[in-house]
């Protein structure tokens, strides 16, 4: 396996052509207890995070958004009551169990949201079309980060944002706490409420192999985004970056 | 978690005037830092028109700076204060912010509504309002005697009178001063000529 074509599933190192698998087996099995665990799991701080993800986006009625990797939709929701009527949020995801889980709570809440299986490295949208483009708890999965990147820019509006919510670099002094909580309580908590241990070991690992907030920022920058700024949340459990295309 | 709040508590002020919306909306994705001695804070500019708390790597567009003896000539409605506010940057979009700020008002009787009762909350309000005032009547009569004491009493402050007579009599010393300087530099002259003069004879 040579250098190029290898990428990382957790710590553990795969074939490039692999991670989308691997990655899509974790989701499906996670998929009918995610919500359940991401409440567990941040104590309900998520549903925090992506509040004020909204907030920052500056979405206004009529506004057309794109909400990547946005598997039970909790973030379509949000922003379906923002851009009201006359503006539209499309709902993708690249794991069919988790985008089913999201299209059913749409349809349950009465919501007109489009939902649309796809890959975020090849988006199947013309360029300049979105005015907001976000990506929660996604990007970290994504075998190519940058393509990825590349891709939301070219379809965002000019003016248009992008926001990436990700888990990120936690504040050194927490480190220890928090190495203790992903790598010893979350597989458990993982066991207990989703019977899946190893999903959850891959979901603590994963978070350490993605890029911290000054990286990403970067790679935002380089994906040709102007003006990036990032959030620490939660101590830099989370960071929200936002970015322009200009 | 602060920064969360703060710009929820700010969405909300804006939700309340929302006249500031199309005022703001020009300026969307543009930043501007708030210095007062030693605390600084920057906003933010949505392109809802709606304001937050700048992110850690913002980069400010303008910065308004003001000293805490300055901000509280300020709050006392000090018409003079305001040209010794210090403006960089991007100065259009400053003041335009700090106006929006400053017209801003939190509509106190909307929020407790919601959870008293509009008659309830009127009431609270208007408490409330009655309190403000009557604090407001006994801070300026506080001053107003305390000022009084100092000036009358036992000086330690000058009166307004003295302090005209102060200056009327430092303008009368500047202006003989300045005419004793030009005599003495006429004499002067005059000497040098009579000098030269003698000088020229010999």
């Amino acid at each position: 396996m040579s250098n190029e074509q290898s990428t990382h599933f957790g710590f553990k190192t795969v074939a490039e052509g692999e991670k989308a698998k691997k990655v899509g087996e974790v989701f499906h099995s996670v998929a009918s207890k995610y919500d359940l665990m991401n409440d567990v799991m941040s104590a309900g701080l998520h549903r925090t995070w992506k509040r004020f993800a909204v907030e920052i986006s500056g979405v206004k009625a009529g506004d057309t958004v794109l909400d990547i990797a946005g598997g039970s939709g909790d973030l379509s929701k949000l922003f379906a009551q923002k851009v009201g009527a006359s503006g539209r949020v499309i709902l993708t995801d690249i794991n069919a169990s988790m985008l089913s889980v999201g299209r059913d709570r749409m349809l349950d809440a009465g919501l007109n949201v489009p939902t649309l299986q796809c890959d975020a490295e090849k988006l199947p949208f013309p360029d300049g079309h979105f005015d907001c483009v976000i990506v929660a708890f996604g990007l970290r999965n994504m075998t190519h980060k940058d393509q990825a990147l590349a891709e939301m820019q070219r379809v965002l509006k000019v003016g248009g944002r992008l926001l990436v919510l990700e888990f990120s670099k936690v504040w050194q002094p927490l480190s220890k706490l928090y190495d203790a909580y992903s790598f010893k309580l979350l597989p458990i908590m993982g066991k207990l409420f989703a019977k899946d241990a190893d999903s959850y070991q891959y979901l603590a690992e994963s978070i350490r192999m993605h890029p911290d907030q000054e990286t990403l920022k970067k790679m935002m920058e380089e994906a040709g985004l102007a003006k990036v700024d990032y959030y620490n949340l939660a101590a830099g459990v989370v960071a929200l970056h936002k970015g322009y295309k200009i | 978690m602060l920064t969360g709040l703060s710009t929820r508590l700010l969405q909300h002020l804006i939700a309340q005037n929302s006249w500031a919306c199309p005022l703001l909306q020009p300026h969307a994705g543009k930043c501007v830092a708030f210095k007062l001695g030693f605390f600084s804070r920057s906003l933010t500019i949505l392109e809802d028109g709606s304001l937050a708390i700048a992110g850690e790597s913002h980069v400010a567009d303008a910065s308004v700076s003001l000293t805490p003896s300055l901000a509280l000539r300020l709050l006392s409605g000090d018409e003079a204060a305001k040209r010794q506010v210090v403006i960089s940057g991007d100065t259009q979009l400053a003041a335009e912010l700090a106006k929006v700020l400053a017209a801003m008002r939190w509509d106190f009787e909307d929020d407790a509504s919601k959870l008293v009762g509009d008659v309830a909350a009127h009431k609270i309000g208007q408490t409330l309002r009655g309190i403000a005032a009557t604090g407001k009547e006994t801070g300026s009569n506080l001053a107003a005697m305390l000022s009084e004491y100092w000036q009358e009493e036992m000086p330690l402050i000058a009166k307004k009178r003295q302090v005209e007579a102060f200056n009327s009599d430092v303008d009368t010393l500047r202006a003989d001063l300045a005419r004793f300087e030009k005599k003495f530099a006429k004499l002067q002259q005059q000497l040098n000529e009579h000098a030269a003069a003698k000088g020229s004879q010999a």
